[in-house]
């Protein structure tokens, strides 16, 4: 009985970390569908490309370059990737979303960005090739024992930035002006421009935003993944997957859904094998669907007739 | 109408002798598949208005629903194939029916989790697809062995789904589409029932994505999940996208373009699709009614 509390426990925390990678990806995702009501496909990209750039950071300029040594490199790696996020956000506001913004449809942007996810997938591939990169994050080699628990350090990383990561969304979205006109832009995009707010430069940072946090999150799955050009797609279905389940545009909801997504595929993996994780997630999600149509919290919104 | 009817049968009896090596053979099959798949999908996104990203799944179903029946049960190819279109049409009726409570963006979503989780059965139900093995020494259609036969029942095949299709769409049927796309509550309070014809839409589409599959496992001879990945469904959607939706002539151009392009940017080599999704962004950006809008907007401005 202790043995089996000791799995389960041990899977749920391995769960939790998992659906905090997830969270990470899924957050910017849902905060861009939350002002704009837009799907980007080249989200999943911008975390591989997060992932390369923390990945050359961390190994060749930190580590050789400047000397540091592996954990500050990592660390610098991550800061790096999260700005690299930031550039291709704008990058693609200004390309894609910004010039189809006011068109009102929800196909075109859609079709641009996944055009956006060929080039940049296939740029990567024509620099780094389609052999994998093998990503050590310095902190997977510590590991702590707790009780019957194991954990390592990037575990421990890897919560706690998605845990102050989701601090300092909400503290921007609640406390500052800015978070509150954002939100008001999400709530009545046309209404907060006659209040005087400008819609496209909110639309623009939360773009920025969360693919900073796309690119971020690329630094920390990096260890994790089999880092190829293509990498940010094995991800990407999962966190639309996310998104959906816990209603687009709401934050809480994606949280929630992340990290029992986590805990499922740890479960999965546990019980049934690594080949059906996707089957189960797209099972659940679909059945959720069918149950409760507009995800586990629903989206609050009028039909306009 | 006649004349059209007469060039688009001149220009598919000539094009297997002017592109006649057997690469370009192959290339105008697949073109011709395509073309069944971007109408098929058109149909669905462009008259009816659902964002489905699921489409690669019934393509998946057509191929393997009549490969397993020829190989394994032993049936005739033309029975397996109707059966095959069939079994897509229900599988499109089933997801349907539960798709038409969501909308826009839930249903992407919904449709593309279909499109993975038919794409992880297939790779997991070993027992009847044989997974990442992959079947092989699947033959062409009896009595179409040759490509140039094969393309001629692949094309006019095609063309039999754009008649049915066009007449389709003039009638009071594509009149429902049309307004159930433009504002399905205004659709409703004029007595039209939504839901039904939503999914009429759904599971036509279907089964024609499901017919266009029962000749993708003859012409490549070998079978494997990864010909149905969901990048699949994004292609047509680009077909679509790129000729022009809620148009006939539009997804057929976005077909036949996105089937040759990648072909003539070989020589770029790695290049070729960083061109590819450039083309598609562009196109969006700059025509956002496709090839089909570009080209009323040239024939504007020159008469």
């Amino acid at each position: 009985m202790t043995a089996f509390l000791a799995l389960f426990a041990q899977q749920s925390l391995n769960g939790i970390y998992l659906g905090c990678l997830y969270v990470m990806v899924a957050l910017g995702l849902t905060l861009i569908y939350g002002v704009l009501n837009q799907i980007n496909f080249a989200h999943a990209d911008f975390v591989t490309v997060g992932a390369f750039v923390a990945f050359f950071t961390a190994t060749r300029l930190a580590a050789r370059g400047l000397g540091l040594p592996d954990t500050a490199a990592y660390f610098v790696s991550i800061v790096l990737a999260c700005g690299a996020g930031a550039l291709l956000g704008l990058a693609i506001n200004a390309a894609v979303f910004a010039p189809l913004r006011d068109r009102g449809d929800e196909l075109r942007p859609l079709i641009a960005t996944i055009g956006v996810s060929v080039l940049l997938e296939n740029g990567q591939l024509a620099l780094f090739g389609p052999i994998p990169y093998q990503f050590d994050s310095p902190f997977s080699r510590e590991t702590l024992r707790l009780g019957p628990l194991f954990l390592t350090g990037q575990n421990l990383l890897v919560i706690g930035v998605t845990a102050a990561a989701i601090i300092a969304l909400y503290a921007f979205l609640r406390l500052t002006f800015l978070g509150k006109a954002l939100r008001a832009v999400a709530q009545d995009r046309e209404t907060a421009g006659l209040m005087g707010i400008n819609p496209g430069l909110l639309i623009g940072l939360t773009i920025v935003i969360s693919s900073a946090l796309a690119g971020m999150a690329g630094a920390l799955l990096g260890p994790a993944l089999v880092l190829t050009p293509f990498a940010g797609s094995t991800v990407i279905v999962k966190a639309f997957a996310i998104v959906v389940m816990g209603g687009f545009g709401n934050i809480e909801g994606t949280i929630v859904a992340g990290v029992l997504i986590g805990v499922v595929e740890a479960f999965t993996v546990q019980y049934l094998g690594s080949g059906v994780i996707d089957l189960v997630v797209f099972a659940l999600l679909l059945l959720m669907l069918a149950v409760r149509p507009t995800g586990l919290i629903a989206e609050r919104r009028e039909e306009n007739v | 109408m006649k004349l059209r009817l007469l060039v688009a049968l001149a220009v598919v009896a000539l094009l297997p002798w002017i592109l006649h090596t057997p690469y370009w053979r192959g290339i105008l099959i697949v073109c011709a598949m395509n073309v069944m798949l971007a109408l098929s999908l058109n149909l669905v996104l462009g008259y009816a208005g659902q964002l489905n990203l699921g489409q690669s799944a019934f393509f998946a179903i057509g191929a393997y629903v009549s490969t397993i029946l020829v190989k394994t049960w032993g049936w005739n190819f033309w029975l397996a194939g109707l059966a095959a279109m069939i079994a897509a049409g229900l599988l499109g009726l089933a997801l349907s029916a539960f798709a038409v409570r969501l909308r826009g963006h839930y249903l992407a979503i919904a449709s593309l989790g279909f499109a993975v989780i038919t794409y992880q059965i297939l790779i997991n139900w070993e027992a009847v697809t044989e997974g990442v093995r992959g079947i092989y020494g699947i033959s062409p259609p009896p009595g179409f062995r040759s490509p140039v036969a094969l393309f001629y029942l692949v094309a006019g095949i095609a063309l039999i789904v754009y008649r049915v299709l066009d007449n389709l769409v003039r009638s009071p049927v594509g009149e429902t589409l049309r307004s159930i796309r433009e504002d399905e509550v205004s659709a409703a309070a004029i007595g039209v029932d939504a839901a039904r014809w939503k999914a009429f839409a759904f599971g036509l589409g279907a089964a024609i994505a499901g017919l266009s599959g029962c000749f993708y496992p003859g012409f490549v001879g070998t079978l494997v999940p990864d010909a149905f990945n969901i990048v699949e469904s994004f292609t047509m959607l680009a077909m679509v996208i790129v000729g022009g939706m809620g148009t006939m002539i539009g997804p057929v151009i976005g077909a036949v373009v996105l089937t040759f392009l990648p072909e003539l940017l070989r020589g770029f080599g790695e290049l070729r699709l960083m061109i590819y999704g450039l083309a598609l962004t562009v196109v969006v950006l700059f025509l956002p009614g496709g090839i089909v809008q570009g080209w009323h907007a040239l024939r504007a401005r020159f008469s």
